[in-house]
């Protein structure tokens, strides 16, 4: 009886398959070769999309009844580094965060932190005057003080609340 | 669909088992980068809000830990519309050999902390110098 030692039957019958017989593999890796293409054109690399590239920062809002204050966490940078710019009630924020010279190059076991350029708009909540408007960067904190205008401040209707 | 990265999405910082905290303020694990620089080590972390009065940083035995305590930077009077991040605390700890302890440097500047860890003697690279027969 002939006993075939070497399993080299039919090719379906291998254990591994090969691209061009398995036509779902090769859809596969085109797909993968796709969205690679696609992250690299937003600037997000194939590690933690955290790298160098586009970025952006996070920001809080807060109001009272006469300014509307924006911060934003932009630890490294200082007044050289970003522009704020008021336009139709959005708030821009745009600057670059540059890796110091002597950063660079070197071997880097872990990199978290961010780098590049980067821009927010900030929708705010209520009409500002934009000639007033004051920008403060503290300790790698952006804050900045609009104050309301004034048909802002009159739209404020306190509602009475009567008990029945 | 792929959107930019958001910065700090803040990592709170871990206890160690059973430990709790005495203050309800949160605790954030800072970013760092931690790169060789020749003969010393640089970490690099991210701190918005502290100063050097407010940054703490300590070595016992092998572990080198980092704290930083932040103000809170909403006016006073002013009220929260939109929040995206949280203001809190930083804590991280690192274990570190081989590093040369009494030449440690600490600089903070704009919120971010970087650390210059000299290697010790033993752990630098020596050159053997390769002859000829």
């Amino acid at each position: 009886m002939a006993f075939n030692l070497t399993p080299w039957k039919k090719r379906s019958a291998l254990p591994v398959r090969r691209e061009e017989s398995d036509p779902f593999l090769a859809l596969q890796k085109e797909m993968n070769r796709l969205l690679e293409d696609f992250n690299q054109s937003f600037g997000m690399t194939a590690f933690d999309g955290e790298q160098k590239g586009i970025w952006s920062p996070v920001v809080n809002v807060s109001e009272d009844d006469k300014n509307v204050t924006v911060s934003a966490e932009l630890p490294g940078l200082d007044e050289k580094d970003v522009e704020v710019s008021v336009s139709d009630n959005i708030l821009t924020i745009r600057g670059e965060k540059k890796e110091e010279k002597e950063d660079k190059g070197k071997n880097y076991y872990r990199m978290e932190r961010h780098y590049g350029s980067f821009q927010r708009d900030v929708v705010l909540p209520s009409e500002v005057e934009m000639d007033k408007a004051d920008a403060t960067f503290k300790r790698g904190v952006l804050t900045i003080s609009l104050p309301k205008s004034k048909e802002a401040q009159k739209e404020v209707k306190k509602i009475e609340v009567k008990a029945r | 669909m792929a959107t930019e990265t958001r910065a700090m999405d803040k990592r709170e910082a871990q206890q160690p088992q059973g430990v709790e905290r005495t203050m309800t303020r949160k605790v954030f694990m800072p970013r760092a980068d931690i790169y060789e620089s020749g003969e010393s080590l640089v970490i690099l972390l991210d701190m918005p809000g502290v100063d050097e009065k407010s940054v703490d940083v300590t070595l016992e035995k092998d572990i080198l830990t980092i704290t930083g305590t932040v103000q809170p930077h909403i006016p006073e009077g002013h009220t929260l519309a939109y929040s995206e991040y949280e203001i809190g605390d930083y804590r991280r700890a690192f274990t570190i050999s081989d590093v040369d302890r009494e030449n440690i440097t600490a600089v903070v500047k704009n919120g971010v902390l970087r650390l210059t860890l000299p290697k010790s003697a033993q752990a630098r690279t020596r050159k053997i110098e390769v002859k000829t027969q």
